[in-house]
């Protein structure tokens, strides 16, 4: 029984991993019909990206504050306090700020995207477009999918520097560090290949494909009731935070 | 079976779930008339229109639109298809992201290049057509389910399709509205030769309007003819639909157990 059970929960995962595949391949494929709605992409790139910005700057400040404040604490026990810049960078490029900012997105971005197709097809607003010979994949998905790729390393970046510009305010303004060890030592250590470009840019693109990808594919196929676009809005965040951090060990395995 | 059908169902078998909801099925839908398809509720009527644009396909048959068999289409020619059909969704299905404006004038920026000014005369003659050209700047949420359902009406007919099928068109529908929905669905059908499908259960609204009638049940179509006529046919099933009466060929109850085991009762019938 339990065992039927089990098999069940592997087969229904397969196959919605399997489906969410083949979706990739649908929405790949309309992405070139899609460029005819690019009013339709940039507005979803302002919903999705410019909207996310008070809460991801927001965070990132903070996560760079409290993480001057920590490192601060350990390096003071080694004499190292000067180093503290550099380790703040450095977790926040490798790190925080891609997985935070994926993280923030998913919940922020994600949802709504899930929530906003998933009525779209609760309201048969997708099945009016498909009589209207209007591809939807084309007109909603698509758009969505590739806001949601173009966004998130942008937010990266943005929460990147605010987590730097926190851990300055905490480090330099408030606990003393020298302003010029801080950034000399920053400078010196943070290699713009393996932490900016692969740090913080190649992780956030796979990121926006994956969180992109969860949220519309949990949209168009939720079932047309309030009870499935809610389940299906909670999967876009629960799935999604599951994808990034374990992309996330792939990616650095690959990369370090 | 008419001669110049513009839509011909042969043998159409559809099982959902285990239900048979089409049983073999033939109909014919003539060219530039006004047909309505009526029956007792859950028995397939939205389904059947569904069926003729392509939008489910059956386990079984032939259904042929213009001489195109819709389910062996590609998804090209389909699209092809149904920029020739209008369709009035049931819940009216507009865009909430746009102005009852940009929902009507959605399909010809979607498939035509026309200048702004023309896009702009022919929404507002077809809003005024539904008797809301001056609702063409409020939100899908500002309406009524009356007005959002004459909203959808402008857009299914804003490229005067050659068939539009419509779903529950005269539900919500105040006695004004009413009127003046069937005089367009009259005059559309009249001036311009569009054959229409109705799936409706007002029966006086369909004998005004209507040229046909189909009458389907279990799967089937178990009566058909002029509306006038049709009511008072002497079958069965028109007797018991059009009478209202719970006693008849067509179930009132969905197919259940026996009632008295149900409750707990001793001596139900197990």
């Amino acid at each position: 029984m339990t065992t039927a059970r089990n098999d069940n929960v592997v087969v229904r995962s397969l196959t919605q991993i399997g489906a969410c595949g083949i979706f990739l391949l649908t929405i790949l494929a309309a992405i070139p019909r899609s460029f005819r709605h690019g009013r339709e992409t940039i507005r979803q790139i302002w919903f999705v990206g410019a909207m996310s910005l008070t809460i991801v700057m927001t965070c990132g400040l903070f996560v760079g504050m409290v993480l001057g404040l920590q490192l601060y604490d350990v390096l003071s026990i080694f004499g190292g306090t000067s180093a503290t810049g550099t380790v703040v960078a450095i977790a926040i490029y490798r790190e925080l700020g891609p997985v935070v900012t994926a993280l923030l997105f998913a919940g922020r971005a994600g949802t709504s995207v899930t929530a906003e197709i998933g009525l779209m097809r609760a309201t048969d607003q997708l099945d009016a477009m498909e009589m209207m010979a209007v591809d939807p994949i084309a007109y909603v998905i698509a758009p969505r999918f590739l806001a949601g790729v173009v966004a998130l390393p942008l937010l990266a970046v943005v929460f990147c520097a605010m987590g730097v510009f926190g851990g300055h305010l905490v480090g330099v303004t408030w606990l003393g560090i020298d302003n010029g060890t801080f950034w000399s030592n920053m400078t010196a250590t943070v290699d713009v290949h393996k932490d900016i470009i692969d740090g913080v840019l190649l992780k956030s693109i796979a990121f926006g494909i994956v969180v992109s990808l969860i949220a519309v594919f949990q949209g168009y196929t939720t079932p047309p009731t309030s009870e499935g676009v809610a389940y299906a809005t909670t999967r876009t965040v629960v799935a999604s935070s599951i994808a990034i951090l374990a992309l996330d060990f792939v990616l650095t395995s690959f990369l370090i | 079976m008419t001669d110049d059908a513009i839509v011909r169902i042969r043998g159409l078998t559809t099982v959902l779930n285990g239900k048979t909801i089409f049983d073999n099925l033939d109909l014919d839908i003539p060219r530039g008339k006004v047909t309505a398809i009526m029956g007792p509720s859950g028995t397939g009527k939205t389904t059947l229109l569904k069926h003729i644009t392509g939008q489910m396909r059956g386990d079984a048959g032939t259904i042929e639109v213009d001489g195109q068999n819709v389910p062996s289409l590609s998804r090209e020619k389909l699209f092809e298809l149904r920029e020739r059909i209008g369709y009035l969704f049931q819940n009216s299905a507009l865009l909430t992201d746009f102005d009852v404006f940009e929902n009507v004038a959605f399909p010809l920026r979607q498939h035509t290049a026309l200048p702004e000014e023309l896009i702009r005369n022919i929404v507002l003659n077809k809003l005024e057509a539904v008797g809301l050209r001056g609702a063409a700047r409020l939100s899908p949420t500002e309406l009524s389910g009356g007005m959002a359902r004459r909203v959808a009406l402008a857009r299914a007919i804003v490229f005067d399709p050659a068939l539009i099928l419509y779903d529950e068109p005269f539900v919500g529908l105040d006695p004004i509205s009413l009127n003046q929905v069937l005089l367009l669905i009259r005059t559309l059908n009249h001036t311009l030769g569009i054959t229409s499908v109705l799936v409706a259960h007002e029966l006086a609204a369909v004998q005004k309007v209507a040229d046909h009638v189909y009458l389907i049940a279990n799967g089937k179509v178990v009566a058909q003819g002029a509306p006038a006529t049709l009511a008072s046919d002497g079958s069965p099933w028109t007797a018991q639909f059009f009478g209202g009466k719970i006693d008849g060929p067509v179930p009132f109850q969905y197919p259940a157990g026996d009632y008295a085991t149900a409750l707990g009762f001793p001596g139900g019938k197990a």
